[in-house]
């Protein structure tokens, strides 16, 4: 194979394998809002990091007030679970669910490559009966997370998940508006799962992923 | 501004910004900071848009990603401002003809993720060369404008990127790992 041919075949793979990628909804909201914002002179709205920034610095003021600690946590892991059901609900918008729509964990884990400073566990539970959707990056707890979604029947299940850094409080499953969403710390992993499925049925569900994170971090 | 100036801008910059997300993204390696770059060249373009000559969003292209370009440059020089990096040079980081072989099997289904691996290791000037011509499509020409460098200089760039790409995918190179 000489370089032309060497040039044309790396040509063809970049274009295949690697599209163009789509800016996030969120970023495009931003854009216009600073847009109208600059041009009309009203103050521009800065980014997702500093809001973050300093919610966490907010939290961190909280947290050093001895009594405030607990009701700083639940707060907390109620603002967190505000997050994941937002981004559970974002997601089921059409053309949200997945960056990567694959049913092949081969696909969808080297995906994140790059993309997240951590590489998730991405496993596939079609045998059970929860089949790999696609992955897809998203940003909760003021840092970007893997987003993997499963389907069971017409539900879609939401898993998002991160490396575990602190413990997070707050009642290990809740029901808002309607879904349900799930959350532990395993295999070195804080996970949440958010889902219209039923209790127990999501349930199962986290029991196969429980295992799987575990699994995969020995 | 005038409204219809502000939707004429809209008009022509947002078409792009799956283009300039791309860029940045490319260009700092991290997706909040691409984020935060396209937000900036964003209000940076609104800002010198009176000088803007083009008549249509397809002109607005290579405009707008020169901006997203500098943008992204400036936020990592800051990045960087305390860390002893050695410029880009074009005689020290230039390869002789890569002698390696060449037949490296692209039909692995690791293809995307070494690619992937493969062009983060690149160097700026080199990685940017190839998200603009193989992954987003520009012609030489505008590559030319979006790089502020002249044809010529784009052509054979990319040619010694291509080469550089070869050599780090015949190596099968690592995340983390520098090729010097």
């Amino acid at each position: 194979m000489n370089e032309t041919e060497f040039e044309r075949r790396l040509g063809a793979a970049i274009r295949e394998e690697m599209p163009p990628l789509r800016a996030p909804e969120e970023l495009r909201r931003r854009v216009r809002a600073a847009i109208r914002g600059s041009a009309g002179g009203t103050r521009v709205v800065r980014t997702t990091r500093w809001l973050a920034l300093a919610a966490s610095v907010a939290l961190v003021a909280l947290g050093g007030v001895g009594g405030w600690q607990l009701a700083a946590r639940r707060t907390a892991g109620s603002a967190l679970a505000d997050e994941v059901l937002a981004s559970h609900v974002r997601s089921l918008m059409p053309g949200h669910l997945t960056d990567v729509p694959s049913s092949d964990q081969h696909t969808v884990k080297p995906w994140f490559n790059g993309k997240l400073d951590f590489s998730p566990p991405v496993a596939d539970f079609s045998p059970q009966g929860f089949p790999l959707v696609g992955g897809r990056l998203d940003y909760v707890a003021g840092r970007p997370v893997a987003a993997l979604v499963y389907g069971r029947r017409q539900h879609v299940i939401n898993v998002l998940l991160w490396p575990a850094t602190s413990r997070t409080d707050g009642p290990a499953s809740r029901t808002r508006q309607g879904y349900h969403l799930l959350h532990a710390t395993a295999g070195g992993y804080t996970y949440w799962v958010a889902s219209d499925l039923s209790v127990p049925e999501l349930r199962g569900f986290e029991d196969l992923l429980k295992a799987e994170l575990i699994r995969s971090s020995r | 501004m005038e409204p219809d100036e502000l939707e004429r801008f809209e008009a022509m910059m947002l078409p792009h910004l799956d283009a300039a997300y791309t860029l940045a993204r490319y260009l700092t390696g991290d997706a909040l900071d691409a984020e935060d770059v396209v937000q900036d060249a964003a209000l940076r373009a609104l800002k010198y848009f009176s000088g803007f000559r083009g008549a249509d969003a397809e002109d607005g292209r290579a405009w707008f990603l020169a901006i997203v370009r500098n943008t992204a440059r400036t936020a990592r020089q800051r990045r960087r401002a305390d860390r002893a990096d050695t410029a880009f040079d074009e005689d020290q980081h230039s390869d002789a003809l890569a002698n390696e072989d060449p037949s490296v099997d692209l039909d692995r289904q690791e293809t995307r993720e070494r690619l992937q691996v493969a062009i983060e290791q690149l160097p700026d000037e080199f990685r940017e060369v190839i998200v603009l011509r193989e992954i987003q499509g520009l012609s030489y020409q505008e590559i030319s404008e979006v790089t502020d460098a002249p044809v010529g200089t784009v052509m054979s760039r990319l040619s010694r990127a291509r080469r550089r790409l070869q050599r780090l995918l015949v190596r099968g190179a690592r995340p983390g790992e520098r090729v010097q």
